[in-house]
Parts: C-alpha cells; sequence; structure tokens
C-alpha cells in the first residue's frame, strides 16, 4: 500500500465542516424521509443511522424504494420529486441546504458509485477528460500532480494499463473496467460517504465478487463510509455491518447485520431469507428428487446432443460460439447449462431448437434429429419441444390479450376444436397459478411475475415432452423467482417434464437441476450431477466459479450465490 | 387548511373524465378544435349564413365585427363564410394525401423490411431517390405534370409523403421482426406470412398512426402552399391557402391574411398536440 | 482513417451517384410520362401562339419525336457532361437560365440556414438556462408552434410588421438588406423549428442519462454540466439533421421568394411552372436533388469521425441510439 500513502498525502480535504461534530454523531442519520412523485409515495418515514467507517446495506426487490433513498441522500432526484423529513449529514441537514452550499459537498464528502458503468460515463469524452473533473475536487493546484493522482487511483482500484485507460472513450472498455474506473473516481477525492447502488448487478458472476472486494478493500483502508444499495440479500450480509430492509418504500426491519440475517423478526425478512436460493440449497428437494431416483435405472435419454459445434463470422474474424458440446438429459429430469456471458449457453440451445444449424455434430430430441430439417418438420419438432424465453417484458406480443397469446400454438398447430381449445388455455393459466380475470388483459397490464407465468402457460398449452428455460428468472425479482421455480417444478412432478434449464445461477441450478453442464468460452468445462459438482469441482473455473458466491456471514455455513439482473455486454466484448 | 382541501377536491373534479383516457387539457381541447374543423367541412351551411361566393360590393373590406367575425373581403364577401365553406377541400385534400402516404409507403416499407435481400436493396434505393428531391419541388412538378387542381395537389402532397413513411414502416418491420415474441410465434407454428400479417404489422402501425396524424397537418400545410402558389383550385374555390394568396394583395386589411392563417395554425397545432399525444401514449 | 471507414465511405459514395442517376430518371419520367402531355398541350395552346411549323420545329429541337428512351439516353447524357440543355420557352440554355439566378437564391438561402441554425441554438440550449416558471414553456413550444405555421404566413406578417407598419423596407425593392434579411428569418423560422426540436429532445435526452447523474454527483453545476456533458452529444446528431433540411430550404426558397418578390430558382420554377418550361424544371428538380445527396453524403462522412460513438460495421454506420435516430426525415417527422 505504498502507493496509498504517496496518494492520501497528496490529497488535500478541502472542506472542514463546521462545526466539528460530536464524536457520538452518527456520519450520516437519515430520519422521517418521505419522497414522493406527484401524487405516488414511493418512499414513507424511512430512517437509519450510519456511523464513520461503517457500512449499511439497504435491501429490497423493485419498487422498494432503496435506489430512492440513495438518490435522495445525494440530492439526485429526477425533476418532479419531492422529499421530505431530514437528511444529517455530519449534522447537517442536506435535504435543507440550498443548492450553492450542497454542491461543494458533492464528489468531495459524498460519493457514489452508480448501478451501470455502461451508461455511467459519458460517451463522446474520454475516460481522463471526465476523470480530470473528479481530480479537480481534490484542490490540489498543479494538473500534472492531478493526472499523476488520477493514473495512480486507476492503478490502485486494478486497472492494469491506467494511460490506456486514461486516454480511452467509454465504449472502449469493458463493463468491470469501467466499474472500476467509476469506483477509483468516486474515491479519488476521498469523501467521508460514498453511496453505491446496486454497483454489480450489471456484471458477470466472477468480476461482481471482485469488485466487491474492491469496494470493501477501499472501504477499509480508506475509512470511508459505505451506503451499499442491493437486492441481494447474501451480498449485503456479507459485506456490510448493518441491513435495512425495505418493501414498498418502508421499513421493514433494520438492526446490525447478524442480528437481522440470522434472525429476522419480520415476515418479509423471514420470506426475502427463504426465496434466496444461495441459502437454502434443499427447498425443493422433495419436489425433485424423487425423479431422479426413478431414472437412475435407466432408459433412452430424452435429450442427446453430440459433439456439436457452431462458428459465427463477427467482422470477418471466426468466432467459435460452441466448441464440441455434447450432453445427454434423462426423461423427467432437469438439465443446466451453467456459464458467463459469452459462454455459449444460449447458443447451445438455440441450435438444440434448430433455430441455428450446427456446423458439425448431431442433436436429437426424444429420438428425432433437429439439426437439417426443413422448416416444415421442424414444426413437427416444436410440437413436443418448448421455450421458454428470459425476458417476459419481450417475449409476449404487447398488441395481444392473454388469452390469444395462450392460445396461439393450439391455433397454429390446429389441437382440438375451438371450445376444447379455450378450455385448454383456462387449463393452462390455472396450472400456472393465474386466474380467468386475466384472459382479457393485455401483457402491459401484467407485473413481470405474471407475464413470465403466461409464457410459461404458453409453452405448456401443447402439452411439450421437453422444455428450454432460458434464465426464466433472471429479469425478476428474488420472491417472484421462487414462485415461478415452484410452479416449474410442480408441473414437472405432475407431468413428466424434462427441462433445460439455462442459467448464470449457481445457487438456483443447485435447488432445482439434477444434471449441469459448466459452460465457458463455448466448451464444457465440467458436467456430472449436481451433488458431484457443487461439493467437488473437478476444474479451476467450476472452483471460480463457486468462490466467487457470496458467502453471507463468514459464521453461517457457506452460502451460494443468489441471482443478478443482467449481463453486460461489454463483458462479452472484453 | 378549507381553501387547501377545496383545491385539491377542485383539482380532482377538474382531472374527472379526461383523466380516466389520461388525457391533458390541451389535448381535449385539440379535438374539440379537430371536431369543430371535421363539422365545418361536413355541413358549412350550418355554420354560417353567408354565401362564400356571393358578397354584398357595398361591404367590401369591413373589418371583423360581431356582423362579420373575420370582417370582409373586396368583394364584399364574409370572409368567415369563405374559410368554413373552404374547410371542406382544405380537410379533405389533405386526408387524400395522407392515405396515399400511409398506404404507397406503407407498403413498400412492409415488403422493404419483411422480405429483406434484394427487394429490400431495390426499394431501399426508391426511397433514397424519393427523399432526394426536395419534398416541396417534388410536389410542384407532379401537381405540374398532372394539372393544377386542389385534387391533384392532394395527390402530389401524397407522392412526396411515400418516402417518408416507406422509412418509418420499414425500420418498425425490421425491429419488430426481430422481437423475441415474433420468434416465439415461430416456435408456437406460426407461418410467415401468418406473423406478418398477426404480429408484425399491428406492431409496426402502432408508431406508423402517429406519423400519419403528424403527416395529416404537415399536408395540410403543404396543400395550403400549393394553393398558395395558384396550384389548386381557382377562386371562386376558398381553400385556406388561396384566401391568403388573395389577402396578401390587401396588406391594408391584414385580417384577410390573418384569419384564413389562424384557423390554418390552429388545426395543424391541434393536430400536431394529439400526434405527440398519441405517440406518448402508445 | 482505417479500413472500415473507407469502405464505408466508397459505399456511401457508390450510392450518392446511384441515387442521383436514379433521380435524374424518376424526374424524366414523371414530366414526360404521366398523362396530360404538358409538352404539347402548352404548344397548342392558342395563347402561346406557335404555329404548326414551329411546333414541328421545337418538337424537332428537343428531340420529342424520338422514343422516350431514346430521349431520355439524350437527356441523361448531356446532364453528366453538363448540359442541361435547352429552355423551350426562351430558347436559351437551361444553365444559362439558373446562372442568372442561382446568386440571388444562394445568398437567401445561406443566410437563412444561418438564421435557422442560431435562432435553434438560442431556443434549445435556453431550455437549460432559463427557469421553469420564467418561460422556460415559451421556449420549449416554439418548435412545434412554428412547425404548424405556413411559411408564407410567416413571410407576410414579417412584411405586414415590419414593412408596412415600421417601413423597414420595402418589397419593390426585394434585394435591399433589409428585405433580404426578413426574406431569410421567414425561411429560416420553419428550419430553425425542426432542428430545435431535435435538439431539445437530445439535450433532454442526454440529462436524464446516468452519466450526467454521476457528474452531478461529481459536484458540476448546471452551467458546467451543460458545457462539459449535454453540449457535445447532444449537438453532434444535429449535423444529420441540417443536411437533411437542406431540402426544405430549396422548397421553401420557392414560397419566400414568391411572397418577398425576390428573383431567384423560386421565381424560375414558378415561371416555368406557369409556361410549362419542362427542361428547366427537370434541371433544377436534378440539381436540388444533386446538392441534397451531396450534403448529407458530407454529413454521413463527417459524422463517424465527429462522434466517437459510431462504429463502422461491415461497411454499415452503426451507433448505440441517441434521440434522433434514423428517422428524422427532410419533413418534420420525427419519428416516436
Amino acid at each position: 500500500m505504498a502507493s496509498q500513502d504517496r496518494l492520501s498525502a497528496a490529497l488535500i480535504r478541502a472542506i472542514t465542516v463546521a462545526p466539528a461534530p460530536q464524536p457520538a454523531t452518527p456520519l450520516l442519520r437519515v430520519d422521517g424521509l418521505s419522497v414522493s412523485y406527484g401524487r405516488q409515495d414511493v418512499v414513507h418515514d424511512v430512517g437509519f443511522e450510519l456511523g464513520r467507517g461503517k457500512s449499511i446495506a439497504l435491501i429490497g426487490e423493485s419498487g422498494s424504494g432503496k435506489s430512492t433513498i440513495a438518490r435522495a441522500v445525494l440530492r439526485l432526484l429526477p425533476n418532479g420529486a419531492a422529499a421530505s423529513g431530514t437528511v444529517q449529514f455530519e449534522g447537517q441537514n442536506l435535504l435543507a441546504l440550498p443548492e450553492r452550499r450542497f454542491r461543494p459537498l458533492r464528489g468531495r464528502q459524498i460519493g457514489f458509485v452508480p448501478q451501470d458503468p455502461g451508461n455511467a460515463l459519458n460517451p463522446v469524452r474520454t475516460i481522463g477528460a471526465q476523470a480530470m473533473e473528479a481530480a479537480a475536487l481534490t484542490d490540489e493546484p498543479n494538473a500534472a500532480v492531478r493526472k499523476a493522482l488520477i493514473l495512480e487511483t486507476f492503478a490502485q482500484v486494478g486497472l492494469d494499463n491506467p494511460q490506456r485507460v486514461f486516454d480511452s472513450y467509454p465504449h472502449q472498455l469493458s463493463g468491470g473496467m469501467l466499474q472500476r474506473v467509476l469506483i477509483g473516481l468516486a474515491v479519488l477525492p476521498r469523501p467521508a460517504l460514498l453511496v453505491a447502488d446496486e454497483p454489480t448487478s450489471a456484471l458477470d458472476v466472477t468480476i461482481q465478487k471482485r469488485i466487491l472486494d474492491l469496494l470493501s478493500r477501499l472501504q477499509q483502508n480508506l475509512d470511508i463510509s459505505l451506503l451499499l444499495i442491493t437486492h441481494d440479500l447474501a451480498i449485503a450480509a456479507e459485506r456490510t455491518d448493518g441491513l435495512v430492509v425495505l418493501k414498498n418504500g418502508s421499513v421493514q426491519e433494520a438492526g446490525p447485520t447478524s442480528a437481522v440475517f440470522s434472525s429476522p423478526a419480520s415476515a418479509y425478512a423471514r420470506k426475502l431469507h427463504a426465496d434466496v436460493p444461495a441459502l437454502n440449497p434443499d427447498r425443493y428437494a422433495k419436489l425433485r428428487d424423487p425423479r431422479l431416483r426413478q431414472h437412475e435405472s435407466g432408459q433412452a435419454p430424452k435429450i442427446e446432443v453430440s459433439a456439436v459445434t457452431k462458428t459465427f463470422a463477427v467482422d470477418g474474424k471466426v468466432l467459435t460460439a460452441v466448441d464440441d458440446v455434447s450432453f445427454t438429459v434423462p426423461a423427467g429430469t432437469t438439465h443446466a447449462l451453467v456459464g458467463e456471458s459469452g459462454s455459449g449457453k444460449t447458443t447451445t440451445i438455440r441450435l438444440l431448437l434448430g433455430l441455428d444449424e450446427p456446423d458439425s455434430g448431431q442433436i436429437s430430441v426424444a429420438g428425432e434429429r433437429v439439426s437439417g430439417r426443413s422448416q416444415q418438420s421442424l414444426r413437427s419438432i416444436w410440437r413436443h419441444l418448448q421455450l421458454v424465453y428470459q425476458n417476459p417484458f419481450t417475449s409476449l406480443d404487447p398488441t395481444w390479450t392473454v388469452e390469444s397469446l395462450v392460445r396461439e400454438p393450439l391455433d397454429r398447430f390446429r389441437i382440438g376444436t375451438p371450445t376444447e381449445r379455450s378450455e385448454q388455455v383456462r387449463e393452462a393459466l390455472a396450472n400456472v397459478g393465474l386466474g380467468e380475470q386475466l384472459l382479457i388483459r393485455k401483457p402491459g397490464a401484467l407485473s413481470g411475475g405474471q407475464r413470465q407465468r403466461v409464457a410459461i402457460a404458453r409453452s405448456l398449452v401443447l402439452k411439450p415432452d421437453v422444455v428450454v428455460l432460458d434464465e426464466p428468472t433472471s429479469a425478476l425479482d428474488v420472491s417472484v423467482q421462487a414462485d415461478i421455480v415452484e410452479v416449474l417444478l410442480t408441473l414437472q412432478a405432475r407431468l413428466g417434464l424434462t427441462y433445460i434449464f439455462v442459467s448464470h445461477d449457481l445457487a438456483l441450478v443447485r435447488q432445482l437441476a439434477h444434471t449441469v453442464s459448466v459452460m465457458r468460452r463455448g466448451s464444457v468445462v465440467e458436467q456430472g450431477s449436481v451433488a458431484d459438482i457443487f461439493e467437488n469441482p473437478q476444474h479451476a473455473y467450476t472452483a471460480s466459479l463457486l468462490e466467487s458466491i457470496p458467502s453471507g456471514i463468514s459464521a453461517t455455513r457457506p452460502l451460494v450465490q443468489p441471482k443478478q439482473r443482467r449481463l453486460s455486454r461489454q463483458e462479452q466484448i472484453a | 387548511m378549507t381553501f387547501l382541501s377545496n383545491s385539491a377536491l377542485f383539482g380532482a373534479q377538474k382531472g374527472g373524465w379526461a383523466e380516466s383516457f389520461r388525457m391533458p387539457l390541451v389535448v381535449v381541447l385539440s379535438f374539440a378544435i379537430i371536431i369543430t374543423i371535421i363539422a365545418w367541412s361536413v355541413a358549412p351551411q350550418l355554420f354560417t349564413t353567408y354565401s362564400p361566393v356571393v358578397g354584398v360590393p357595398a361591404d367590401k373590406l369591413l373589418g371583423p365585427s360581431t356582423a362579420h367575425w373575420f370582417g370582409t373581403d373586396h368583394l364584399g364577401r364574409d370572409l368567415y363564410a369563405r374559410v368554413v365553406y373552404g374547410t371542406a377541400s382544405s380537410v379533405s385534400s389533405a386526408l387524400v394525401a395522407v392515405v396515399i402516404g400511409v398506404l404507397a409507403g406503407g407498403l413498400i416499407g412492409l415488403l422493404a423490411g419483411f422480405l429483406g435481400g434484394w427487394v429490400d436493396v431495390v426499394l431501399a434505393r426508391l426511397v433514397d431517390v424519393l427523399l432526394s428531391i426536395p419534398k416541396f419541388l417534388l410536389a410542384v412538378i407532379v401537381v405540374t405534370a398532372i394539372g393544377f387542381e386542389t385534387i391533384n395537389a392532394a395527390i402530389a402532397t401524397g407522392v412526396s409523403a411515400v418516402a417518408i413513411f416507406a422509412r418509418v414502416t420499414r425500420a418498425e418491420v425490421i425491429k419488430t421482426r426481430q422481437a423475441t415474441f415474433v420468434e416465439a410465434s415461430f416456435l408456437s407454428g406460426g407461418s410467415h406470412w401468418y406473423i406478418l400479417w398477426r404480429h408484425v404489422l399491428p406492431n409496426a402501425s402502432r408508431s406508423v398512426l402517429p406519423l400519419a396524424v403528424l403527416q395529416f397537418g404537415e399536408s395540410i400545410l403543404v396543400i395550403a402552399s400549393l394553393a398558395f402558389l395558384g396550384y389548386g383550385d381557382p377562386p371562386p374555390a376558398s381553400d385556406w391557402g388561396l384566401l391568403i394568396s388573395i389577402g396578401k394583395d390587401y396588406l391594408k386589411w391584414p385580417w384577410l391574411v390573418y384569419a384564413p392563417a389562424f384557423i390554418t395554425i390552429l388545426t395543424v397545432l391541434s393536430v400536431n398536440r394529439i400526434s405527440r399525444w398519441l405517440r406518448k401514449t402508445d | 482513417m482505417n479500413n472500415a471507414y473507407l469502405t464505408y465511405a466508397a459505399k456511401r459514395l457508390g450510392q450518392a451517384v446511384v441515387v442521383i442517376l436514379l433521380a435524374y430518371v424518376f424526374t424524366f419520367v414523371v414530366v414526360s410520362i404521366l398523362p396530360g402531355d404538358p409538352i404539347t398541350s402548352v404548344l397548342r395552346n392558342p395563347q402561346n401562339g406557335f404555329s404548326e411549323e414551329e411546333i414541328a420545329e421545337i418538337i424537332a429541337a428537343q428531340g420529342l419525336d424520338k422514343p422516350i428512351i431514346v430521349q431520355l439516353w439524350h437527356s441523361l447524357s448531356g446532364f453528366l457532361v453538363g448540359d442541361l440543355g435547352m429552355s423551350m420557352r426562351s430558347n436559351r440554355p437551361v444553365s444559362t437560365l439558373i446562372a442568372e439566378v442561382l446568386p440571388s437564391t444562394l445568398i437567401l438561402a445561406s443566410v437563412g440556414l444561418a438564421v435557422a441554425m442560431i435562432l435553434a441554438m438560442l431556443v434549445a440550449y435556453g431550455t437549460r438556462f432559463v427557469p421553469k416558471r420564467y418561460g422556460q414553456g415559451l421556449l420549449r413550444g416554439f418548435p412545434s408552434l412554428f412547425l404548424s405555421v405556413p411559411n408564407f404566413v410567416i413571410g407576410l406578417v414579417l412584411i405586414h410588421l415590419f414593412g408596412f407598419q415600421l417601413g423597414l423596407f420595402r418589397v419593390i425593392n426585394p434585394d435591399s438588406f433589409w428585405a433580404t434579411l426578413f426574406a431569410a428569418i421567414a425561411l429560416g423560422i420553419p428550419i430553425s423549428a425542426q432542428i430545435a426540436e431535435v435538439l431539445i429532445a437530445n439535450l433532454d435526452k442526454e440529462a436524464e442519462q446516468e452519466y450526467a447523474t454521476v457528474a452531478r454527483s461529481r459536484g458540476l453545476g448546471q452551467a458546467r454540466l451543460f458545457a462539459r456533458h449535454l453540449l457535445k452529444p447532444a449537438s453532434l446528431p444535429v449535423v444529420t439533421v441540417i443536411a437533411l433540411t437542406i431540402g426544405e430550404l430549396l422548397g421553401g426558397s420557392l414560397i419566400t421568394e414568391t411572397v418577398f418578390g425576390r428573383t431567384g430558382i423560386g421565381s424560375l420554377v414558378q415561371r416555368s411552372v406557369s409556361t410549362q418550361d419542362l427542361p428547366v424544371l427537370q434541371a433544377i428538380v436534378s440539381l436540388g436533388a444533386v446538392v441534397f445527396v451531396l450534403v448529407n453524403l458530407i454529413a454521413d462522412l463527417l459524422y463517424p469521425l465527429l462522434d466517437p460513438r459510431v462504429k463502422i460495421l461491415g461497411g454499415q454506420k452503426r451507433r448505440p441510439t441517441t434521440a434522433d435516430e434514423t428517422s428524422i426525415g427532410p419533413s418534420k417527422a420525427v419519428t416516436p
């Protein structure tokens, strides 16, 4: 940490806030904070405290108001939002300060790390030009020294070639690198408080861990207080001193992490705890395990993929998306394809569905060859082989009603009489737990969880044998995810379905899959039963995936990582 | 306190039915204006007792008054009556132009976007060519070729709008064609033409509708400009553009320009406001 | 200046040439094939007083007795070497007729464009600094109002107010400084409304981007945020919008010249339309297309060099979406 000391020496704290706060005064104290957009309240009466050098996490699902609270603290609420209550920072109420007096605190005293690094830097200016803005906050008079500070900071946050980063435009760097840049810029002026709004949810799992490690390290070394906004209970439990659990804009429970995490008092915190896959590996064991035993007796596999390779030409270069991939899936079981973005898992299922043709290798489903078929004969395969898409916000035609959406496959494949079709639609919706009152709604009037249920009903209405699930819960909140998984496993137990489950979420895979293939850069690095892989990973990459999973509190037994939301495109490019 | 709750109550009532459609007041007003304009064009005789053709020479060039809302022209004709009777041809010709633009442009865009390949290349070049000729010049040469009449001016305006609709429809079709729900329908056994008809067209048309409304306002302006240059029906027709054109020779009596201009602007402004609202509500 | 850019430039150049040639053919077809046969109807119009021999002479001179394809070939090959043919009415070369009136229109159009750009910037950038209660709404209303006003009305209002009422200029002397300036203002206002609309939309969009929030979190005030972060990304796409308004500028000058009684390309078009002088119309429309295509070609070639967001892949320009995206046509259409 020699560079660290030099950096600290060069930095000049510009602002000293008078009067000097009492030692007992917390750095940040939020009291009775309410925020509303027009007539809509998004945060009601929220209060918490954050001490110097401590860290606290605001946890909640979408709509919980956690990000709004962060923005209220930073006074970066969008136009039209009204905040009331107090936000005391070193004893003064930020909400009552005039803009002129608050602005000097921004950056210098309160730093901000945003959610989506790909969008957080101006695309038409170099990173260096924007870094100089942050360096200007140190009040170092010499521009050359300021630049040296920036380069040192970049090195400190783990960027290999600081000068190159300085000269780059944002689109030339990967998401992980951009997030390092942003963290560097936030800590460079040495703020007392760092607000990090879901700093890793746009990144791949392994990069996620490294960024969180970096944040924790900087927080401790530089003695910064951290306000971490996250949807991820396991991450919060692992990395912060205090937890504030939010739902619909209100605090459900708050306290020291150990207390809230190990013995949650509120019903919502308990449910949240129970829904995180990492914390409950055996939650669905009753639904899952009997099927595996049945099939150990052995019959012809439902799905056989053997030595499949697929290349694409991108910009004159040949990219091997899938490289010699093989796996088999027994009927009635779930096989998981696990990997980070760019691992080839999506291409693999497109080949499996016949949407793309493999360059070599063979795929058969229920004994029928998929590859090399005409479109007409693919239709007969799709009669028994269906797909549930990752994002229910794009996979349902917004101009159609729920009824016609679920009915479309029946109409297209001309199954039964019109009256029978109507009945089957109702049955399929009932299977996924949706009532008839939704029949005439359009997707725009449904919640994310309802949409994904409609998408599942639509796939199952044909009574297929095999369903390919392409990250079916990654766009959904953790409690909605738990409901959807329950629906899927119940249907599998009842109808004997075979699933291909694509995911980047190892914890979720452990909960519901029987067998697994771990993919990386187009190849399978390891495959086998879930129990074997998780207990005894053979390949270093599998081990690193398992390691990169937050383990909750160190006192409890090792935990596995719950879901993340999106995978960044930058990571694929990098 | 009383004041506060009262005003809140008033606000709630004022929102009332318009808010149940989530329609701002300006949009309601715009619809009211457009409905009035349509009524003028359908039944002008209900709105004025004056004749648009026969004037009273003694009453020429009178200023606006309660008897003559917009004043009178150089032949003593009531200008309000002339505007009202000129509405039908001004509005319906704009409608003709939009229909031509939407149908021809929409078809070109749909085929180019959905079929792709060489069809797309050929049609895209055609659209580029149409775009490359300045719109108003294009309208002028088309109307020159087919003759000076308001209906021909409308056709010319429509032709000059084909490229825009083709381009937007093509972009929308390509966007929709790549949508996940289109592939989902394909996996559900839908054929190409079925998908084009049931998925691509409805979704693409959602953004063509506001554009068509916008183009309606634009067409009113272009047709008025053609009429202003004398490429529409000759007097005694009273198209808005023609009225302004006649008025420009009598600038001492400015209402002859300002009154028909005001109605034109109000109409186009309302149409544009509705288009913007449609685009926002989607 | 890498390989991808050169490929892209070559491809765009080729497209431009093809489009210009096709535009010429298209215009030719419109003026010669459509029903009504304007040529003979004009020539045989008793008012024009041509004798049968004269008609035959004109028809032979213009090659009108030949098959249409031959006429097209003749006309197109002339166009390619810069020969625009002879006027049917005045028996003078079309290029001479155009050259006589071109300077006046060029002055009008360039001053008009300058007015449009300055006004658009004032209005759009003003929305960032004028607070809501002091008339920001007025600035925001500017584009939609002036997109709804026929441009001849703007000219007439200016003449009425500044010519008749204030006596700043007289229509009898259309080339005076004030008359030219007000003609340019009349021409520029509708175009500035289009540019301002896109600029305002872009500024609003950029201001909502996460990077603007992050920049504010570094303590930047409104003015520095605007100057350092919003100005460039919001203004760059306007380069292509301005190029697209070139067509409007030409069409608008036709009307503006009529309103202000100026001589120029517009009045030449007017005269040629009323006398059905097709070679002149053909030449002006084709030259209009040439100007439009070339200006847009330059804008398209320049843009990737200005905006680091643009990447050229497979000979095509690609860019992450910004507010203007693909479709601000040469009309006022801003697609959703």
